[in-house]
């Protein structure tokens, strides 16, 4: 088991260095001179002069390879440069927005482990009833509905409607905007901080926690009828400890395969929901570094989202010897 | 509207019904929200402010949360040597107090009047103008303001050769900086003895007593212009001279100023003893998101989305019956052969006259802003009403032109494109001009492009018929035709007008001093651009669009797009 993590470790050593690269010459693919338009050229043609001094200021005037080899260099040691538009730290935006987004990943995640599975397992087990229906309906509306659509919609449930009614403070929930940033243990809102994070935090896990009871609901059906279920019925355990003790966890591969990747998405991708709520994280930082061509900003966020998408994916992968001990994670297995 | 939530237990049995009962409400909710207000106020159009009643009660000091100004992104640029967008300019100039300010308390009739300075004047052909400095003032850190601060400032903001950095042609030796090959602007004279400043400028230019008073040449602090590397002076405390100071580095989230105690008042001496305590600018990265928070009480102010103009007159104090010196328009590329040329003025002509501005201003912006009639609005000196001969909705005419460009032996190679920046409430607007012009015969599509694209494409020439806007910097008649149809702003501000003739009249019009003389000049140039080449349509002159809330008892909007912050007070 332990040979198996390290291995996977160092795997994620290649992983990154492979995308990160892939990357950094996609960029020089892209259209648009970025010596233009970091010299003012997004809306005019800048003085050549003006363009030369910034591709000199930036290093984009030394061959391709020198411009790669020197990033990695600085890479390796976690220099990730400065950003060309702002001229700040890579280190520094990084830190800001991947907290940001950690933040919100973790509650979207934690919404979608408890409401999806919760939904699904019920929805299963009372299969055909009026709930199961609903339940089928709601979960397929939720991953039909556009995440803007559902943030304006929850906006104005949520905290137009109390501002307009005169609903007290506590329920009146907040549009935007990260909060007074009062948190215990880095991730638990104090005071009003929850009443900026469960906005966003819904809208974000809306479409995987419907994806999530679908996939629960059908793989707990599947589970429900398997023969050792019926064998621990019949040994007399009771209907609860069947569905938890033995139909939950092995019903949970797909879906903890599903929550895996979702964690990754909601770190790195969760342009959507960021731009409704004015929530400062990667997914939106990385979409403007692409636009503004901020290649320093592009990569070393990126960076970030790809390590963590490769250790999330890590222990997706070690938690499933935990679900099913069938499965074994070392040198035995590949006997 | 009633409230949804009844609270209370959800049981089992009644899943079902509560689960009904709330998509009920949903779609009843949703249905509100997207319902149009026929009662919409028609405002005036005389009003020179946005403000509620000028005799309101207000109250001293408070703290204001605007949710208007950094809608999209926050500001590319704080440092008024590189900023070109109104947004960041709202808060510049709350910061920075110039050589020259606008009264725009008569808007048909903008002036120029010192503030910085106590006094400006001329030569006899407007070469050489002599700023006289006043001697008290200082910045908000006490550094007094001299005319070598001036010139400092003004080789700094040319060495920096930012967007607005033509500018700097206009003095000698201003164009040598920008390009790297001096250090100083060999036209600026700064004398601290007699605290006079004199300009030699490379040509007689008699507005620029309106272009002194402008951002990029605004006085900064030695730490600025003395500073080694001039880029990092806008990511730190700008120190400035204007009725509100910064007191912490900007985040791309927000940006504070607090009261300045040190400014000692506007052009008129005025220290708005009202004046708001801070300032807050929050950045919202979604216009509706903006508005909602507005709503829901999370700000004093916010801008309106066009769709819900309307509801914002009903519901908010707004500054919709401010006309603002801004120019909505469409560009068409004179050097693309599908749309350029002799050969395709009647075409030009008919989707002219095609297009309804009346239904775009109605169906899109709930009659809110003014149909144009020309490109140069009302405010401007010179200014002529209807001058535009082709901006009127005829659609007989317009179909008989594209006959007649029809029958000379012409054709659409293609649909005409209609190229606008997607993220900014354009589609509606050209939903409509595709309609107008199908119904004539004439094919076109619509061609949207995030904004990013649109004007890097625009800057490479990619312009057949583009969406484009203006606000004016400062009322005068050549900061529309020189900056943006003139050649030399081709590559900037033009994309893709050329004429010679227009460009002899628009520099006799510049180096003529006297006023009427100047405007006829400008007027002639105007009627080459929109009416004998046709090479832009107007669709509609802007107004303010801000919203407020009810415990704001005054909050003004200049002609020019720009917040008189230290006039905002909240009500008593």
């Amino acid at each position: 088991m332990f040979a198996y993590f390290v291995r996977r470790l160092l795997l994620v050593v290649p992983t990154v260095f492979f995308a990160l690269s892939f990357l950094f010459l996609l960029f020089f693919a892209l259209p648009g001179d970025p010596a233009t338009l970091l010299a003012g050229g997004a809306d005019r043609n800048p003085d050549p002069g003006v363009v030369e001094r910034a591709r000199e200021r930036y290093g984009l005037d030394e061959p391709l390879y020198q411009q790669f080899g020197e990033y990695w260099g600085r890479a390796a040691q976690w220099d990730l440069g400065e950003s060309f538009k702002s001229g700040r730290s890579v280190n520094d935006i990084l830190g800001e927005k991947a907290i940001n987004s950690l933040r919100l990943a973790i509650w979207a995640i934690l919404i979608e482990i408890v409401v999806g599975i919760s939904v699904g397992v019920l929805s299963a087990i009372r299969r055909y009833s009026l709930s199961d229906k609903l339940t089928t309906i709601a979960t397929a509306a939720a991953s039909a509905v556009p995440v803007f659509v559902l943030g304006f919609i929850l906006q104005y449930l949520f905290a137009v409607v109390p501002e307009k009614q005169g609903w007290p403070d506590w329920l009146h929930l907040r549009t935007q905007g990260l909060g007074p940033d009062t948190w215990t243990f880095f991730f638990i809102p104090t005071g009003e901080q929850w009443r900026y994070l469960i906005l966003p935090a819904v809208t974000l896990a809306c479409v995987s926690t419907a994806l999530a009871a679908r996939m629960t609901r059908g793989s707990m059906l599947e589970v429900l009828r398997a023969d050792y279920l019926r064998t621990a019925r019949a040994k007399g355990l009771s209907e609860r400890k069947v569905v938890t003790g033995h139909g939950l966890r092995n019903a949970m591969l797909p879906v903890i395969t599903l929550i895996g990747l979702d964690f990754g998405t909601v770190i790195g991708a969760a342009i959507l929901t960021e731009t409704v709520f004015s929530w400062p994280g990667l997914g939106s930082a990385i979409a403007d570094a692409v636009s503004e061509r901020d290649l320093p900003v592009l990569l070393g966020l990126s960076l970030a989202v790809t390590i963590a998408f490769a250790l999330v994916n890590l222990l997706v992968d070690l938690s499933y010897a935990w679900f099913d001990p069938r499965i074994r994670l070392g040198k035995d297995a590949e006997v | 509207m009633q409230p949804i939530h009844k609270g209370g237990p959800v049981t089992r049995k009644t899943l079902a019904g509560r689960v009904l009962a709330l998509l009920v409400a949903l779609m009843l909710i949703a249905a509100a929200c997207g319902s149009d207000s026929d009662s919409g106020d028609e405002s005036g159009s005389d009003g020179t402010s946005g403000g509620d009643d000028a005799a309101a009660e207000t109250q001293a000091g408070g703290d204001f949360i605007d949710l208007g100004t950094f809608v999209g992104d926050p500001p590319e640029h704080l440092d008024p040597a590189l900023n070109t967008t109104l947004d960041a300019y709202q808060v510049i100039n709350a910061v920075y107090d110039g050589l020259t300010d606008i009264d725009t308390s008569d808007p048909a009739n903008p002036v120029i009047v010192p503030d910085v300075a106590e006094s400006y004047e001329a030569n006899d052909d407007a070469t050489v103008w002599t700023f006289t400095i006043r001697d008290d003032q200082v910045f908000s850190n006490g550094e007094q303001i001299t005319p070598s601060t001036f010139k400092a400032s003004w080789d700094r903001a040319a060495q920096m050769a930012g967007d607005y950095s033509y500018l700097m042609s206009f003095i000698e030796g201003g164009i040598e900086v920008v390009e790297g090959d001096a250090e100083e602007i060999s036209g600026v004279v700064a004398n601290d003895d007699d605290m006079t400043l004199e300009v030699t400028l490379t040509e007689p230019y008699s507005n620029f007593d309106a272009v002194a008073g402008f951002q990029l040449f605004f006085p900064l602090p030695s730490e600025a212009t003395d500073a080694a590397d001039f880029t990092e002076w806008e990511n730190g405390i700008m120190i400035g001279n204007g009725p509100f100071a910064m007191t912490e580095p900007r985040t791309d989230e927000e940006i504070l100023l607090e009261k300045n105690d040190e400014w000692d008042g506007d052009y008129n001496g005025e220290t708005w003893p009202d004046r708001l305590d801070t300032i807050k600018f929050v950045t919202t990265a979604d216009p509706d998101t903006a508005y909602n928070s507005f709503e829901a009480g999370e700000g004093n102010d916010a801008n309106i989305p066009p769709a819900r103009t309307a509801e914002a007159q009903e519901n908010y104090g707004t500054t919709l019956d401010v006309p603002i010196l801004g120019s909505y328009h469409f560009q068409f590329n004179l050097e693309d052969p599908s749309v350029g040329g002799d050969d395709n003025l009647l075409f030009r002509q008919a989707v002219d006259q095609a297009i309804d501005r009346d239904e775009i201003n109605e169906a899109v912006y709930s009659g809110s802003r003014t149909t144009s009639t020309g490109i140069t609005p009302e405010g401007i000196p010179g200014f002529q009403a209807d001058l535009c001969e082709f901006c009127t909705y005829d659609p007989e005419a317009a179909q008989a032109a594209f006959e007649e460009w029809e029958a000379a032996g012409n054709s659409q190679d293609g649909p005409l494109t209609i190229q606008f920046n997607r993220d900014a409430g354009h589609e509606p607007v050209v939903q409509i001009m595709v309609d107008n012009l199908a119904a004539i015969g004439i094919d076109a599509e619509a061609d949207p492009m995030d904004s990013e694209t649109y004007f890097s494409e625009l800057a490479d020439g990619a312009c057949v018929f583009c969406r484009t806007g203006w606000f004016a910097d400062y009322p005068t008649y050549d900061n529309f035709m020189y900056d943006l149809f003139h050649s030399d702003a081709l590559g900037g501000n033009n994309y893709g007008f050329s004429n010679e003739e227009f460009d002899s009249l628009v520099d006799e019009a510049k180096q003529t001093t006297d006023k009427d003389e100047q405007a006829d000049l400008f007027v002639q140039a105007e009627e080459i651009l929109v009416n004998e080449e046709i090479g832009v349509v107007p669709i509609n002159w802007y107004r303010g669009d801000y919203a407020y809330s009810d415990d704001i008892a005054v909050f003004p909007q200049t002609n020019f797009g720009l917040i008189v912050w230290e006039q905002v007070a909240f009500a008593a």
